[in-house]
């Protein structure tokens, strides 16, 4: 029989944030219960233990036992791990969960871990929907209008908008508002339409944009530490990897639910005008996004990720081009 | 009679050693210059045209990094590290001694000891992964930075051992002369 | 209690015991740290406790020193370092002092008043106290005592108006406080217009008034001058450059040219480009002014990484919950845990700086002050009214700990210029009525919170 387990837990996001840090919380309730006690989460909140960027080295080295995080964050040591946590023009969370458990996904994402040296079990323990596509101070109504735009944009989709002459920067969550009210930045991507109206954008950007190409779905990692994985019992093991699934449930659930108060209140009260991409635009985004794959595809792993995605999603499209109502 | 007019707290070798530091660090200081240069620079760049910025970016808190972790030798080499010296002005020489030896090898060594060993294994799985910025945009080499922690805490390290001969050879010698 | 509320308890009373060694403040904060990280150890190995601290879990110190090097924000810091050292040697403040002192001969105590209008003009230069002080220490004290100002008035005068520049902006204090909060520097620094003005009044009605009262206290000059236009030309000719200095500052933040990081060094090249313009910039000036630069940012930053150990055990141990569940169990109403936090940060700064203050207590007290209910105005504009409001008043707080004996940095610094037969003491009487003033500020700010948050709303507003 194994000893009792305390995860001490640093989170990438902070426990306020409404799908963005609720899903752990939820999951480090359930944890003793499921467990009746032999399992116990402790959350530290971003940066109380150690900052977002280091959880990786942080489990791996056992200096903590786990941590929640998005795999993206360690695009910088493995560029194939941005694909795990969300890519532009990626899947929905429905399809993401497909290729994720029964396709080739938890396998690639675990065995890029292992190929890396790293010394880490990962659990996807959240999954959310698409993010906005950003707050604007001015309509954009062509690739022309976002030429010389300075913009905060995260990540790949960062790398699309430089393809289309916008100047990118990486401005930290605090310090985007003040940078966007006073004009040194123009427009800002941050997250989902609950997440940005804590962060007050619709105060000073009035044009929101739609859909979110850049994040159609992210899901969310718990890493252990393999040597804490492999002491658990197996009787453990399963209520942590059942419980991370039923708060990839529970975070489809809540993500979708909270976003429509926002966006109401955004468009009713706040005089925000909620806009929807031209069709000419998205084209010109999934083309740059094209170009970024290939410059991405150097690095072997990435490109191996891709793939099998890709073709997992040539696939499903046979099904979904024709299981699915179109929206309107 | 002593004909040696130098102040008899004068120990050459440690002087000769905080003085290196000193002078290293002096040129090292011009980085705040360049910082400066870099800011106004990315404000143009940002405000006038529209070019890379995430890598001016980057270098900004590059350079920073490099001034305060350098500073903080700079600090010793100059003694003006912030003290609570209320009741250490009233300190015998010989009590500022003994302090200055027990503070170091108490408090300092054990801390500075445990941030240099696992900061050698910080920059070893940077430079495994050859890691670089999380932005594709952003610089590479993220290990270089990593390296000036065990590179500015050695100093300190070294200050400190200097700082201890010093005492310790401040000590013997007001023993010798009986006061 | 329990054995590792015992640890957070001794951990607190040995730092600060072993704070008055007078060995270097960071190295006691790093080294505390270690030693109760290997109590805690030992704790767990013998006394059957799961406080799960080792030689390895500590290694995350130098991921959140790493964290520290990797902030954008705090890139700010040796920049305004820098600025105000360049200040300190453009000339600029001669020339104020000069050109004001004609201004307000006539009035009692106009002498006083130059030292106090001139620690503004400081304060919104740069955000350096010790360098307001010694500057305004040495080129107003003998002045004052030579024209027969009472000692007390003097030093006190001199150092009250050398603090202002912690929490007038630019403030280096608020650049740290904003980043360990996540709040925003520009709310922080467009917060602190108000109070920081509001002090600056203060002072000088007190002078105004105690002229009254006392005057052989601040006996006016011989040989005045009247004040003609020639006096007033010359006021405009030294205060337009250094103006041009704030608004270069506070104006690219303001048009968004620049964030309040970017703004610093565009403070610093306006610094070198009046230092020019008065004919003091030489290449000796600019690598005394990085030397200093160098020193002053590695000593603050040399606290960062003592204070980040420090926490990270604090942490470990558990100390983050055991002052929360402390403050949210005292008796008092949220006004009441807010005073009371107060209170704790006054005393704390009769020993510590607010460089530990504001990198420990803080983000210790932040998430109770957080959670409390007071409703705080932020005109729909302020992201945290509450919090910004609570900073200024901890902001103010720390300003008095500046001039609280033993350890008032202000103090400190200004002994280090004072002419010999102005002893500590003297001192001491000199700052007295200073800090009641001060707490009149902060009760006044207590009570209406819209003094600080009225400006940055209507700074932001739409
Ligand atoms: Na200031
Ligand atoms: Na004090």
């Amino acid at each position: 029989h194994a000893k009792p387990v305390l995860l001490k837990t640093p989170i990438a996001f902070g426990s306020n944030l409404p799908a963005l840090g609720t899903p752990i919380t939820w999951v480090s309730e359930q944890l003793p219960l499921v467990s009746g006690g032999q399992i116990k989460m402790k959350i530290y909140e971003p940066g109380k233990l150690v900052a977002p960027l280091e959880i990786l080295d942080a489990v791996s080295s056992g200096k903590v036992n786990s941590g929640y995080s998005i795999a993206g964050y360690w695009a910088g040591k493995m560029p194939a791990a941005a694909i795990f946590s969300t890519i532009p023009f990626g899947p929905e969370a429905p399809e993401f969960a497909a290729w994720m458990y029964y396709g080739n996904g938890l396998k690639l994402y675990q065995k890029m871990y292992d190929d890396g040296g790293y010394n880490v079990h990962v659990e996807p323990c959240a999954l959310i929907s698409p993010e906005t596509s950003g707050w604007f101070k001015k309509p954009v109504n062509s690739v022309e209008d976002l030429k010389g735009l300075n913009m905060r944009f995260y990540g790949l989709g960062g790398e699309v908008m430089q393809k289309l002459g916008v100047s990118t920067s990486l401005i930290p969550g605090g310090e985007i508002f003040g940078a966007l009210e006073k004009g040194a930045i123009d427009a800002t991507e941050f997250s989902q339409p609950a997440i940005d109206e804590k962060l007050g954008f619709y105060k000073v950007a009035k044009y929101n944009y739609f859909p979110g190409w850049h994040q159609q779905a992210t899901v969310f990692e718990l890493l252990i530490n393999k040597d804490t994985w492999n002491g658990m019992s197996d009787s453990q093991r399963a209520q942590i990897s059942t419980t991370c699934k039923a708060s990839v449930t529970n975070s489809v659930a809540e993500s979708e639910y909270i976003q429509f108060e926002a966006m109401k209140k955004n468009a009713e009260v706040r005089g925000v005008e909620i806009r929807t991409w031209p069709k000419e635009m998205m084209d010109q985004f999934r083309s740059a996004w094209e170009e970024v794959v290939q410059e991405q595809r150097k690095d072997p792993t990435f490109a191996v990720v891709y793939d099998d995605l890709k073709n997992f999603r040539d696939n499903y499209k046979l099904w979904s081009s024709r299981a699915f109502i179109n929206r309107d | 009679m002593n004909n040696d007019l130098r102040p008899p707290s004068t120990v050459l070798l440690a002087d000769a050693v905080d003085r290196v530091l000193r002078k290293s660090c002096e040129y090292l200081s011009w980085v705040y210059a360049i910082l400066i240069a870099v800011i106004l620079l990315q404000i143009t760049l940002r405000r006038g045209f529209s070019a890379g910025l995430i890598a001016l970016e980057e270098l900004q808190w590059h350079l920073y990094a490099i001034g305060v972790l350098f500073g903080v030798i700079y600090a010793q080499a100059t003694n003006s590290h912030v003290r609570v010296d209320v009741l250490q002005s009233r300190f015998s020489a010989r009590a500022k001694s003994v302090t200055e030896i027990v503070g170091i090898l108490l408090l300092a060594m054990p801390f500075l000891f445990v941030v240099f060993i696992h900061s050698l294994d910080f920059v070893a799985e940077s430079w495994r992964i050859n890691e670089r910025s999380l932005a594709p945009a952003g610089l590479p080499w993220r290990w270089l930075i990593k390296s000036m922690i065990p590179i500015s805490v050695g100093l300190m390290m070294l200050a400190f051992i200097n700082n201890l001969y010093r005492e310790s050879v401040l000590l013997i010698r007001g023993n010798n002369h009986g006061n | 209690m329990e054995i590792n509320e015992i640890l957070i308890v001794a951990m607190f009373a040995s730092f600060i015991l072993l704070l008055f060694s007078g060995f270097p403040i960071a190295w006691v904060l790093g080294g505390v740290g270690t030693l109760f990280a290997a109590l805690a150890y030992m704790s767990d190995m013998y006394l059957d406790t799961m406080i799960g601290i080792d030689f390895n879990s500590i290694g995350l110190v130098v991921s959140r020193i790493y964290k520290i090097m990797d902030n954008w924000i705090l890139v700010a810091l040796p920049m305004f370092i820098f600025m105000g050292n360049m200040l300190d040697k453009s000339g600029a403040a001669e020339n104020l002092m000069q050109s004001f002192q004609e201004l307000f001969g006539r009035i009692r105590g106009g002498l006083a008043i130059t030292v106090i209008l001139i620690g503004i003009i400081l304060a919104a230069s740069t955000g350096i106290v010790g360098a307001s002080v010694v500057l305004l220490g040495v080129m107003s004290l003998p002045a004052m005592l030579k024209q027969g100002y009472c000692k007390t008035v003097a030093v006190g005068t001199v150092a009250s108006a050398g603090t202002l520049g912690i929490l007038i902006p630019p403030s280096i204090m608020l650049v740290i406080m904003a980043d360990q909060l996540a709040l925003s520097v520009g709310d922080l620094f467009m917060g602190a217009v108000v109070p920081g003005l509001l002090l600056g009044v203060l002072y000088i009605v007190y002078i105004l008034g105690w002229g009254i009262i006392r005057p052989h206290s601040m006996p006016l000059a011989e040989n005045l001058q009247p004040v003609t236009w020639r006096v007033w030309v010359n006021v405009m000719r030294s205060v337009l450059p250094t103006l041009l200095m704030i608004i270069a500052v506070l104006g690219s933040i303001f048009t968004g040219i620049a964030t309040p990081t970017e703004a610093s060094a565009v403070g610093a090249a306006a610094a070198i480009l009046l230092a020019w313009h008065n004919g003091r910039l030489s290449l000796k000036v600019v690598r005394e002014c990085l030397h200093n630069t160098f020193s002053v940012s590695g000593y603050i930053f040399a606290i960062f990484i003592g204070a980040t150990m420090f926490a990270l055990v604090l942490r470990e141990l558990g100390g983050d919950e055991y002052i929360e569940s402390f403050l949210t169990s005292l008796p008092f109403g949220p006004y009441g845990i807010i005073l009371f936090v107060l209170g704790i940060v006054f005393l704390l700064g009769f020993v510590l700086d607010w460089i530990e203050i504001t990198l420990i207590v803080l983000p210790l007290v932040a998430p109770v002050i957080n959670a409390l209910e007071i409703s705080i105005n932020g005109y729909g504009v302020i992201d945290q009214p509450i919090m910004v409001w609570f900073v200024m008043l901890v902001a103010v707080t720390l300003q008095t700990s500046f001039l609280t004996p033993p350890v008032g940095f202000a103090l400190f610094y200004l002994k280090g210029v004072c002419p010999p037969e102005i002893k500590l003491g003297t001192i001491y009487r000199g700052v007295l009525p200073f800090i009641v003033l001060q707490l009149l500020g902060l009760t006044l700010l207590i009570m209406f919170p819209s003094l600080v948050n009225w400006f940055p709303a209507m700074v932001y507003g739409q």
